[in-house]
């Protein structure tokens, strides 16, 4: 059942966990012992002590202060039902679902990459983070698969586990570098005493063990806490397919976000296992030192589970699609698990949020603005959005190499990107509601076309009413009239000279 | 040692055994017990949720679809008979018809563009979705807890413990839906 697989993982991780621990104590004791003639008898101990007490500093720091640190480096404002009722509705679903003992704290994280993490040492006080792109593109059933994954990493205790290990990791690392850093400047000194000393009998063998565990500890210590993420991972699939009864949800939620071409800006590096999908794209996404399994493979086991969303057709999915024999869930703990039967998606009469991309693009515009992006409009008509990390004073259009100078946004141009974006969804949803007519006959006939409303002075998107082609035109366009390339119609055009309303259009 | 003291060891393990695993069965079980409870609860507390719901629905409805007087009416009585079901049979069978009832109703208002587009009777279906979507989970939870129980109850061992102090398999609380319990059932009786 549920609890017992939970159980069961929990056992594994915690053996791999109790080797990591087991290497700190052996990298502690050999670096010790290493240095044991010129210090002391009982280095070894006393290095296999000075490893522990670093492990423990890290591992209470890194237990008291990571869900601050995290959400505070990621920007992240907590929300309540009132201002997202979907995303609160959908939190409290999963947390029924997976019989949460209390309600996580939810928060939003202004960024237009679609991500998501969990966080909190315990299912009595934790908290669940999504970005607002994953918001803007996802729907209903697909928001939920995501939630699902997030309270099952919170079910599992997977944040308490990834930062014990982590800080092992941490430690091995530290202490390998300590030794390594050591023995290069020492090495010939050291080795000549302690061969006279001891007559050349233990040093050598000794000498050349713990040499090699600083070289192979800490390539071990990232293979198993790698392991452990990547486990977790799927075990967190696994859980939100079952609490969800819908595998279909979370995979095209994951296909969503690994289409997406936005990088999340707002994540440190070591928090990259806590996030649904790795916030930064992997080239070696299939080895070893991977922290999520391949997206791709994810997607494939959540679509191959025809049969049912309980652990045990996950668990012949992942079979089937990775043909690896590992056991990601003892088969012990799925015999008297019933038939789980998958339900039908759409949820009924649900107001399912359609991704508009000009929507959506309006969004990230909205958000890059206030995370300090600077907004560069080149002549040719290339939009040019450039991160806060791009420190040079001038920026080369890629298209037509002209360089522009770099102004760092204030808070008026911020202000004034929010007011066009605003007005350009204004246009093309206008624009999007009329009638399209791909063939043009009508439009070269002149048939009466609506007017078109404009900016002048900023660059806007105009859609062609005939037939839905879409111009941007320059701030310096000023005609009253535009010929559709098209389809051949005049597209009369009204100049606004203030825009009406200086609504920012943020996304609810 | 002599043989009778080794006999005597013996013996007095396999009491204590049979005594620990008596004692841990046990608790097992009243842990398993209470659970169900707490999950029922939990699905009261959703059927209320969703009984409190559907008048305001009803009401923001009535303005716009005066000529479906049959339907609404058919929501309201459903309603009405749910939150007077007391036995868990009984619950079912009436929540069952009230999820039909709304069905009904929801499918009606897909002819009414200007109510679909009404903020407050959006602000309610989403609240209503959610509402169902609690009701489904929290009796998936319950469900799943008592088929552990009702495994507790019957397989050996555990059926000795479970016999000794009374304990009883737990219902099922199975929400039919329209239409899908219709395949038809061969018999080799």
């Amino acid at each position: 059942m549920f609890w017992s697989v939970i159980a069961a993982n929990r056992r594994k991780t915690v053996l791999l966990i109790v080797l990591m621990g087991l290497l700190l104590v052996l990298s502690g004791g050999m670096i010790g012992m290493a240095f044991a003639d010129v210090y002391h008898p009982y280095a070894g101990l006393i290095g296999t002590a000075l490893a522990g007490a670093v492990w423990i500093i890290m591992l209470l720091t890194s237990l008291f202060a990571s869900d601050t640190i995290l959400l505070g480096l990621s920007r992240a404002h907590e929300i309540d039902r009132k201002t997202y009722p979907q995303l609160f509705n959908v939190v409290e679903e999963m947390v029924i679902a997976g019989s949460l003992p209390a309600m996580p704290r939810v928060f939003v994280v202004d960024d237009p990459a679609p991500n998501a993490f969990a966080m909190g040492k315990s299912p009595e006080k934790s908290c669940i983070c999504v970005t607002a792109g994953l918001l803007a593109m996802c729907t209903r059933d697909e928001l939920q698969g995501v939630v699902a994954h997030e309270i099952s990493h919170i079910l599992n205790r997977d944040v308490l586990y990834m930062t014990v290990a982590a800080t092992m990791l941490g430690s091995i690392l530290l202490l390998s570098d300590i030794f390594a850093r050591s023995f290069r400047y020492s090495s010939t000194v050291r080795l000549a005493s302690r061969s006279r000393r001891t007559g050349g009998r233990a040093a050598g063998p000794l000498l050349i063990v713990s040499l090699v565990l600083a070289v192979i500890g800490p390539i071990l210590a990232r293979v198993l806490y790698f392991s452990i993420s990547r486990r977790r991972e799927y075990l967190a699939d696994a859980t939100s397919a079952r609490l969800t009864r819908y595998p279909e949800g979370l995979a095209s939620a994951l296909q969503k976000i690994g289409e997406s071409t936005d990088m999340l800006t707002s994540a440190p590096s070591a928090t990259a296992p806590f996030y649904i999908v790795n916030p930064y794209r992997q080239h070696l996404s299939n080895s070893v030192f991977a922290t999520h399994p391949p997206l791709e493979e994810r997607i494939r086991i959540l679509r191959a589970m025809s049969r049912g969303a309980g652990y045990l057709d996950y668990f012949r999915a992942y079979v089937e699609v990775t043909h690896r024999r590992e056991k990601l869930i003892p088969a012990s703990e799925l015999r008297d698990e019933g038939r789980v039967e998958i339900r039908k998606g759409g949820q009924a009469g649900g107001p399912v949020q359609p991704a508009r991309p000009e929507s959506t693009r309006r969004a990230g515009d909205i958000i890059r603005a206030l995370n300090g992006f600077a907004f560069i409009t080149c002549p040719c008509g290339l939009k040019i959005k450039l991160p806060p990390e791009y420190r040079e004073g001038r920026f080369v259009c890629p298209r037509c190499r002209r360089e522009h100078p770099v102004n760092r946004p204030d808070s008026e141009s911020v202000g004034s990107v929010l007011s066009a974006s605003a007005v350009m969804g204004r246009a093309a949803s206008a624009g999007g509601k009329e009638p399209r007519n791909r063939g043009g006959r009508e439009g070269r006939d002149g048939l009466p076309t609506r007017e078109v409303r404009y900016l002048p002075g900023t660059w806007q998107k105009i859609t062609c009413t005939g037939c839905g082609h879409a111009y941007e035109i320059s701030p310096r366009f000023r005609a009253r009239r535009l010929t559709c390339s098209g389809c051949g119609a005049a597209i009369p055009l009204a100049p606004v000279h203030e825009p009406d309303g200086r609504s920012s259009g943020l996304p609810a | 040692m002599s043989a009778g003291t080794v006999v005597f060891i013996i013996l007095a393990g396999a009491v204590l055994v049979v005594l620990l695993y008596l004692v841990i069965t046990f608790n097992a079980l009243v842990a398993l017990r209470n659970q169900i409870k707490n999950a029922w609860s939990q699905i009261e507390v959703q059927l209320k949720r969703r009984h409190d719901l559907i008048p305001n629905l009803v009401e923001v409805a009535k303005g716009y679809m005066a000529h479906e007087r049959q339907t609404l009416e058919n929501v309201t009585r459903a309603r009405a008979q749910a939150s007077g079901a007391k036995t868990v049979p009984d619950i079912s069978r009436a929540e069952t018809a009230l999820s039909s009832a709304l069905g009904q109703f929801l499918a009606v208002v897909e002819n009414y563009p200007d109510l679909k587009a009404n903020q407050n009777f959006l602000a309610l279906q989403e609240e209503l979705t959610s509402t169902e979507n609690r009701i489904a989970f929290s009796r998936q939870a319950y469900n799943d807890q008592v088929l552990f129980m009702n495994n507790k109850v019957e397989m050996f061992p555990s059926n000795i413990v479970a016999g000794m102090f009374h304990f009883r398999k737990g219902q099922f609380f199975e929400l039919e839906e329209q239409g899908e319990r219709a395949a038809p059932r061969v018999s080799f009786g």
